[in-house]
């Protein structure tokens, strides 16, 4: 009989209880779509903001002040030390190597131009194809850690290309100072060696870069009898932004107890990534750019907290749209409420029907909703950060509990309402 | 009884007698209205509150000297009177030397700046300790303290090697503080003018002596024999300016000027003349994870008083404002004759728009599906509510009502509730995006008068047209069937 009741109501009163599931599915579809928006939203801000370029610089430990204070040309250094080329790829192997997204060695020396003077010219990686051991390719260089780098004439040194080595880019300031153009032959005079470089691509760096010279970092390491090593190494990495502890083990990381240094040292503070590559490239120390790891610690927070709290403006306005529509739904049903109970149906019996239509009603509801609201996510994420948002399974229950809990809230205190109103005047329509 | 007065009454009669059904509905309208108006303050006010955030990366534009040219505190603060109120967020000048620290014959690059301007040009420096406050106190990079062991509370003394030598002036002695200056300059008709002049710690004149027994007793003479003139140079640092720093005596305007240059004079000539060697106090150890570790930072002032020249090498700019306004404001700063260039930080800039963008796309269609969907559900409500009416329309055309009165008289409730609905909206979702800003970006926001007007039209126009559908249909059916309540 109940299932007959409950049946009867779903089937003929089609219209109203559309209108039910209608706005049922749109508020799980709105809480869904944000609730996986705001949980996906720190990966995919953290990404953008790689764009500002390295957040670790890695040095060698002894050399750090020898070309900086001492004004010792490079390459003249007495005891110059340097990192090993061959352990980049050893940053992939860190506990947090997923979270390395891209780096770059580096190696400078000034070499002199035929015409007598001399340029800085900085070999690094510009996409360097890299196999590691464990079976992952990737590209890393500066093509990628210098988003803001524009190209103004020529294109980017491709190092795919067989003549990648006799190539250089060269920043602005210095083509416009020897008026050089794209494809010119440039014949660079090293300590151990000579190049006889093209001009591949010019770039606008807005800053020091302008005015110097970029080779492959092979190159470099021909001109000045330095095979395999590298001066500096910068990592972009995603982080956590630091917290009280990240600060504490900055400083000292073995100062903490075991749990904390376990805590510390399995969370992506930058502080325990750079404790990391310390530990896998021999003899460098690994430091965190503060503008930059700083920064970012603050956009983050910031965008999370201004997510949740719109987030939570959302929940609450479909919360209360649903239960709304619910106690509305409920309160038009008054007559036929009413009938039950005049003809001898008992108030729990009949909350019992009305409750269960109602909550199948919203069972649908959110089943559409919650596919709505995943496609509405994937929009926002493919639109704005031009990829897909990850299904976080955690949405589910939090979005059928907060549905389930609305819908009763709005339905019972509407039927206990009509319930205490005699029958008699609720099927006669007066009030 | 006028028709107005019983269509009037109708109404009110209907929003009262129905309580509950009208307060869900206006309470439907409210949630949607707060919404909107909370959602779309939120929308404008984001990339400006963001944009304050972004700032934390520091300076994003450098004024330059041009070729041959200088710059100088003077020409900077005229400069930076081109920038329009909050834009200018900080404006830190620089000035760069080599010092050599004698006791290790080592040299090193140390920065003359503005602390109080790099607090807010560079939020990201790292001190332990403090930035010094007082004259004669350092700031040490991290790596220069770690090569030579200094500790927040040591000393070192640096001593700056002139470049060039002095020509003219009187100078006898170090022009550090606790010096003694002397100096002369032409006064009225070709009488010289001498200055001698005691600096106390501070390098603040702490006594002076007027030697103006060439110029006319009454006239120039009274820079000496009146004692209220020498008095208020007393407790200002050199160099100074006639007429700022200190007022010229009336009717000895040319005397006066001399004694002013007479010190100028002297506190250049001393200062360029010799090796200068002052001790320094290290208040704070920098780390920033960049070359600012390789540097000694120290007060401009203390700079000046150390080298004896007003110069800057480049002045790091912290500018609140979108990419074009930035290089709008380059091209004029470039363009001003006044021998300054600006130079945009373009890792800086560029990042900041690529980031700001996507951000303000996320704020925007986050925006726009929560608004949609909010609308959606309000119209739903409402749908619900007025087509809960339908026998009472249907009693209304059995008695005669036209078609017309009935939508009219329902989309008054609309409207009424919808006027209601939007100002109460507009108010809350005004409080909302305060909370929001408050919160998150510690900064309230103002209220766009624009906005209410928009939040009542928009919530007017929802109610109106989710009365209206149900209406329709219910209007168009026979009375007898709506009245049997099929």
């Amino acid at each position: 009989m109940l299932f007959r009741m409950i049946r009867g109501v779903l089937f003929h009163q089609k219209g109203k209880m559309l209108l039910i599931a209608v706005t049922i599915a749109l508020g799980a579809s709105l809480a869904t779509g944000m609730l996986n928006v705001v949980l996906g939203v720190e990966e995919k801000v953290n990404k953008e903001l790689k764009n500002y370029g390295a957040n670790i610089t890695v040095k060698p430990k002894d050399a750090s002040l020898l070309s900086d204070i001492y004004d010792v040309g490079e390459g003249e250094a007495l005891n110059a030390a340097y990192l090993r080329e061959d352990e980049l790829g050893k940053l992939k192997t860190i506990f947090w190597a997923f979270n390395i997204v891209d780096f770059t060695p580096f190696l400078d020396t000034r070499a002199a131009l035929k015409d007598g003077s001399e340029v800085q010219v900085v070999g690094t990686w510009f996409n360097h194809h890299l196999a590691l051991p464990t079976g992952e390719e990737l590209d890393a260089g500066v093509a990628g850690m210098r988003s803001w780098w524009e190209i103004t004439d020529g294109r980017w040194l491709n190092e795919a290309d067989p003549n990648a080595n006799n190539e250089i880019m060269v920043g602005t300031a210095l083509a416009e100072e020897k008026r050089w153009t794209v494809g010119e032959k440039i014949a660079l005079t090293g300590t151990h060696g000579e190049m006889d470089a093209e001009i591949v691509g010019i770039f606008d760096a807005g800053g020091d870069e302008d005015s110097q010279v970029f080779a492959t970092l092979d190159a470099v390491q021909a001109l000045t009898d330095r095979e395999g090593k590298v001066a500096s190494i910068e990592v972009s990495a995603l982080t956590t932004p630091d917290n009280d502890l990240a600060r504490r083990a900055a400083r000292n990381p073995a100062a903490l107890t075991s749990r904390d240094y376990e805590t510390w040292y399995c969370t992506a503070y930058v502080s325990a990534i750079c404790y990391q590559i310390q530990e896998v490239i021999t003899g460098s120390v690994a430091s965190a750019v503060r503008q930059v790891a700083e920064s970012e610690g603050t956009i983050l927070d910031k965008t999370k907290l201004l997510m949740i709290l719109i987030t939570a403006l959302s929940l609450i306005g479909s919360a209360l749209g649903i239960s709304n529509l619910v106690t509305a739904s409920v309160m038009e049903r008054a007559q036929e409420i009413g009938l039950l109970k005049a003809i001898g149906a008992k108030d729990r019996s009949i909350t019992g029907v009305v409750m269960a239509e109602i909550l199948i009603t919203a069972l649908v509801g959110f089943a559409v909703g919650y596919f709505m609201g995943f496609g509405f996510a994937q929009l926002i994420g493919h639109s704005v950060f031009g990829s897909a948002i990850d299904m976080d399974t955690r949405v589910i229950p939090i979005v059928a509990g907060l549905i389930a809990l609305v819908t009763i809230a709005g339905s019972l205190p509407a039927i206990r309402m009509v319930l205490r109103l005699r029958p008699a005047e609720v099927l006669h329509g007066g009030h | 009884m006028t028709k107005r007065r019983m269509f009037l009454r109708m109404i009110t009669a209907s929003l009262l007698r129905r309580r509950s059904r009208m307060l869900i509905a206006l309470l439907s309208i409210g949630i949607g209205a707060t919404i909107l108006a909370g959602m779309v303050t939120i929308y404008y006010d984001v990339p400006r509150q963001m944009r304050a955030q972004m700032r934390s990366y520091g300076a994003n534009m450098l004024l330059m000297p041009d070729d041959g040219e200088t710059l100088d505190r003077e020409k900077l603060a005229r400069v930076l009177t081109r920038f329009s109120g909050e834009a200018l967020v900080g404006a830190a000048p620089y000035r760069y030397v080599r010092l050599d620290m004698t006791s290790r014959q080592q040299s090193f690059t140390t920065a003359g700046t503005d602390f109080s301007q790099v607090i807010k040009t560079s939020p990201y420096f790292s001190v332990e300790g403090g930035y010094p406050e007082k004259g004669r106190e350092v700031l040490v990079g991290k790596e220069i303290a770690e090569t030579i062991g200094v500790k927040v509370g040591s000393d070192m003394e640096l001593t700056w090697q002139p470049t060039a030598t002095a020509t003219g002036g009187d100078a006898a002695s170090d022009r550090v503080p606790g010096a003694t200056l002397t100096g002369s300059a032409e006064g009225w008709s070709g009488g010289a003018v001498s200055v001698t002049a005691v600096l106390d710690d501070t390098a603040k004149i702490k006594e002076l002596t007027i030697d103006a027994s060439t110029q006319t007793a009454e006239f120039g003479g009274r820079t000496q024999t009146e004692p209220e003139f020498a008095e208020q140079f007393i407790g200002k640092s050199l160099p100074l300016e006639l007429g700022k720093d200190v007022d010229a005596l009336s009717g000895a305007t040319v005397t006066s000027t001399a004694v002013v240059e007479a010190l100028n004079g002297a506190r250049q000539a001393t200062a360029a003349s010799k090796p200068n060697t002052v001790r320094y106090t290290v208040t704070g150890i920098l780390t920033t994870g960049g070359e600012e570790e390789g540097y000694i930072f120290m007060s401009l002032e203390d700079m000046e008083a150390l080298t004896g020249e007003d110069r800057l090498d480049v002045t790091e700019l912290s500018v609140s404002a979108e990419e074009d306004q930035l290089n709008a404001y380059a091209e004029a700063i470039t363009g001003s004759g006044e021998g300054v260039k600006a130079r945009l930080v373009k890792r800086v800039t560029k990042s900041e728009t690529a980031v700001l963008g996507k951000l303000q796309a996320l704020v925007f269609l986050v925006t726009v599906v929560v608004l949609l969907l909010t609308m959606i559900c309000v119209s739903t409500t409402m749908m619900a509510v007025v087509s809960e009416r339908r026998r009472e329309i249907g009693l209304r055309k059995a008695l005669g009502a036209s078609d017309g009165s009935i939508r009219v008289e329902f989309l008054g409730e609309g409207v009424f509730l919808g006027i209601l609905g939007g100002v109460l909206g507009a108010i809350l979702g005004f409080v909302f995006a305060q909370v929001v800003s408050v919160n998150v970006f510690g900064s309230s926001i103002t209220f766009q008068p624009l906005l209410l007007p928009v939040t009542v039209l928009v919530s007017v126009a929802i109610a109106a047209v989710s009365c209206l559908m149900p209406i329709k249909r219910a209007v168009a059916i026979d009375p007898a069937i709506v009245l049997k309540g099929e």
